[in-house]
């Protein structure tokens, strides 16, 4: 078999018919609409944390969409043809941008509260770069820039299934360089007006570094989870092999241990150095009851994954890869909880109840909605890439 | 079908090479005498070189004050062309270990001399400390051994102890490697070779090497784990090279994006220096089947990409000084632009931001005048942003009577051009007894006797 007739049984099983079982259809919609309820009422009786919690799922959720599209992008830029195949299961990620834009947006907007420098006014330069029109401002341009280059990078690789068109490849890999240099322009500033300002007086140059970290190692893992689940309910069956696995159990070991590099390297400088005015970051993390879970954030996102993902057949064992990759997203949520809750909520105590737990299942219930459809509405695999047929039969 | 992407962009090694023809290309060059131009080049490396043995002994014999050092500004010259050093030898590793995790093909071509490269940049690094601790006759003092000295001990708390530790583990792994790919081809000279100490020399380095299947199979595996423990060495230098400034509480140097910062900007360097010395290489020696526009062109790419991190790094420190409302901090920031040392940082911004734009252009990355003279911006550039970091952050402290301005002395000068020379010297040898291409890795990389796709 040359390997152009690969490509032929794959393009013939791309009718649009993939649905999810109705169970699983109905699961992620009680988890949406639990999410829902529970937000709805916690703005009534507890707003500052459900509006915590809006701003924790949505920066979660952007984190899923943005991780998702800076794969497509490296992968656009490298020329890399391992991951062809698989692609359309990171551009369905992106479908979520919209909504965690509007979640970031509906945080801003109604949630003044959760920032201390909307009423008490930073002066100085600290006045200048944190005063709301400036913060709102940039919020709206940077999600602006992001969606418009996302979904045009989506829309080129959906454009290409019917128009066969290779230079469709071409103009898609100055786009992603585009995004790249965006992304990297912009990214740390909004990672600093969304949470780092949580706590105005404190700040640290490594936290846009960081939150990059987490992001790409999230989407990372939602996209082995969502890959796997896809070749056992169908569209990806023949597609998904042990070597693509592997690779990305490869990425996901990588940026785990990249993730904990950044945390080590931020949390030991400023423990060396010792200014009160930056150790109080990790004091309020550290007391009260968070102790804890500060551990156990490293425990789940690094320590476990490292030692479970060192073995070569871990990697290429989906059901292995799946679990590590689900507890590497607890830790996600456990670690954007610790740089949100003690900032917005309060640090004396940890608040976690209703409203946390129904928004942190409500919000992969609605990522996983808004992936279904979004996968639904193309074919499950580039069928016109020029790099498809090398993808299909990836060897390391 | 790993081939398949070779179908769209085309072969890596050019002139259809058959495996005889890359022993033969490389080889011969070795076994050949020297071209005129060698001998021009080493003649003038190694004049450096004893400039610098020659002031070297003059400051180890008068002491440190020779340097242009004072109470404010204690570290300055040296230091700077020690983090240059160390940062120069990241490209070798990028290239032989992290491109290999990787599954970069193109890099069998440079990762030879890149990590010789490598080797020699960490051996130029280490004199600066070790002048700088005035008295290194007693460097032995820096490892931790049972002693008589009383309660003499090293400070374990601190960052340049670290580095001690992280530099000569890096320098061990780095050799260990090296050797290690070197070993096929050093058994391919031993065959060629008729007689004379080159062939013994080759006999003994390459241990009984006979190319079975098993012994490949051993090497492999070798190389395999060696790549996997260089990565992470690699990083971890520039990041402790990173925390001799972060961890101190001096404004401009505290700041806790160093170690990411730092690592990228030490690729980007030791990129740049890789270039300037292959593309010297390529035409002096006649490897423009070997060092194809592609090779150069995804070391531009990779240019970009750690100049843009770098870049993104300005940036953030610039913005995060300002948000900070900190005196001190914002002060540092705007003293780098318009200070007394101004020019320093703008040399730094105009050469490592500006310059390497034009590589987004596919006609500069295939120009290789363009990509020499970027190389050389860049080289300076980098030079100039360790020397912005550590003196322009010193210069000015917390106290304005304090306040003072640094020059290097002819010695410090010296010094610097002495390391030049024992670099470039130590790269010319190379190029004349070992394979400046990993023959062995090539041969796996030809497009000969492969059907293309098409």
């Amino acid at each position: 078999m040359t390997p152009q007739h690969r490509v032929a049984p794959v393009s013939n099983r791309w009718s649009p018919s993939f649905k999810p079982s109705a169970r699983a259809y109905a699961v992620f919609k009680w988890l949406a609409i639990v999410g829902a309820v529970t937000f709805a009422l916690g703005l009534l009786f507890t707003p500052q944390r459900a509006l915590s919690s809006l701003l924790l799922v949505s920066v979660g959720l952007l984190g899923m969409g943005l991780g998702a599209a800076l794969f497509i992008a490296f992968q656009y830029v490298c020329g890399a043809h391992w991951a062809v195949a698989i692609r359309r299961v990171p551009e369905a990620m992106c479908g979520i941008l919209p909504w965690a834009a509007l979640g970031i947006l509906f945080t801003l907007l109604v949630g003044k509260s959760l920032y201390p420098w909307t009423t008490d006014h930073a002066v100085g330069m600290k006045g200048i770069i944190l005063s709301y029109p400036a913060v709102l401002t940039r919020t709206v341009v940077f999600l602006a820039i992001w969606l418009l280059l996302v979904r045009a990078i989506v829309r080129r690789s959906r454009l290409q299934d019917t128009a066969g068109d290779p230079s469709l490849s071409v103009s898609n890999t100055r786009l992603s360089a585009l995004f790249l240099v965006v992304f990297g322009l912009t990214f740390w500033m909004a990672s600093f007006d969304w949470v780092m300002s949580l706590e105005p007086e404190w700040y640290s140059t490594m936290y846009g570094v960081y939150h990059f970290a987490g992001l790409f190692l999230g989407a990372l893992a939602a996209m082995i989870i969502l890959a796997v689940w896809l070749q056992r309910v169908g569209p990806l069956r023949d597609v998904l092999t042990p070597e693509h696995l592997h690779d990305m159990g490869k990425m996901l070991f990588a940026f785990s241990t990249f993730w904990m590099y950044i945390w080590f390297s931020e949390y030991m400088l400023i423990w060396y150095a010792d200014f009160p005015e930056e150790t109080g970051h990790f004091v309020r993390r550290q007391t009260g009851g968070w102790g804890p879970l500060f551990v156990a954030n490293m425990v789940v996102t690094w320590l476990l994954p490292f030692f479970i993902l060192l073995p070569k057949q871990v990697k290429r064992n989906p059901n292995m890869l799946v679990k590590v990759a689900a507890m590497i997203l607890f830790g996600r949520w456990l670690d954007l909880y610790l740089l949100i809750y003690p900032a917005s909520v309060g640090h004396e105590s940890v608040t976690f109840g209703a409203v946390e737990l129904g928004m942190a299942v409500g919000a992969p219930g609605v990522f996983a909605l808004v992936f279904i459809r979004s996968f639904r509405s193309s074919a499950p695999v580039p069928v016109a890439d020029p790099l498809l047929t090398a993808s299909l039969n990836h060897h390391q | 079908m790993a081939s398949a992407p070779a179908a769209i962009s085309g072969p890596l090694i050019l002139g259809d090479k058959s495996p005889g023809q890359v022993t033969d290309d490389v080889c011969s060059a070795l076994e050949r005498g020297p071209a005129r131009s060698w001998w021009i080049a080493i003649a003038i490396s190694s004049s450096m070189l004893l400039l610098g043995l020659i002031t070297v002994a003059y400051q180890v014999l008068t002491g440190i004050g020779t340097w242009g050092l004072n109470n404010t500004v204690g570290w300055a010259f040296d230091i700077t062309n020690f983090v240059f050093w160390i940062g120069i030898g990241h490209a070798g590793t990028l290239i032989s270990a992290v491109l290999f995790l990787f599954r970069q093909k193109w890099r069998t071509s440079v990762n030879r001399a890149a990590e010789a490269m490598t080797i020699f940049a960490v051996i130029c690094a280490g004199i600066f400390p070790l002048i700088h601790m005035g008295r290194p006759w007693l460097a032995h003092w820096m490892a931790p051994y049972p002693n008589t000295r009383g309660p003499l001990w090293i400070n374990f708390r601190s960052p340049l102890v670290w580095d001690f530790f992280a530099i000569s583990t890096y320098f061990t792994i780095s050799l260990m490697f090296w050797y290690v790919g070197l070993i096929p081809d050093m058994a391919t000279m031993r065959d060629r070779l008729t007689g004379g100490w080159r062939k013994k020399a080759a006999n003994f380095l390459s241990l009984g090497w006979n190319g079975s299947f098993r012994t490949w199979f051993h090497y492999e595996t070798v190389y395999l784990l060696l790549a996997g423990l260089a990565t992470p060495l690699v990083v971890s230098v520039h990041t402790i090279v990173s925390w001799d400034f972060a961890t101190s509480v001096i404004p401009g140097w505290h700041t806790t994006i160093l170690p990411p910062y730092f690592v990228a900007g030490a690729i980007f360097s030791g990129m740049s220096m890789v270039l300037t010395l292959m593309l010297i290489a390529r035409k002096t020696m006649g490897l423009e089947d070997y060092l194809t526009k592609r090779h150069v062109g995804a070391m531009c790419k990779l240019l970009i990409a750690t100049g843009g991190m770098v870049a993104i790094a300005y940036a953030t420190e610039f913005v995060a000084a300002m948000y900070s409302n900190n005196d001190y901090e914002q002060f540092a920031f705007i003293n780098r632009a318009k200070g007394p040392l101004c020019w320093s940082y703008w040399i730094m911004v105009s050469c490592n931001v500006l310059t390497p734009q034009i590589l987004w252009f596919k006609w500069a990355r295939s120009n290789m005048v363009v990509v020499f003279v970027v190389s050389i911006l860049i080289n300076i550039g980098m030079w100039f942003e360790r020397f912005v970091i550590i003196v322009t952050s010193l210069h000015r402290d917390y106290l304005p009577s304090n306040w003072t301005g640094y020059a290097p002395t002819s010695i410090e000068i010296a010094t610097l051009v002495g390391s030049f020379g024992l670099f470039l010297t130590l790269f010319l040898l190379f190029c004349r007894f070992v394979p400046v291409i990993a023959i062995a890795e090539v041969k796996g990389v030809l497009s000969h006797g492969r059907k293309s796709h098409e």
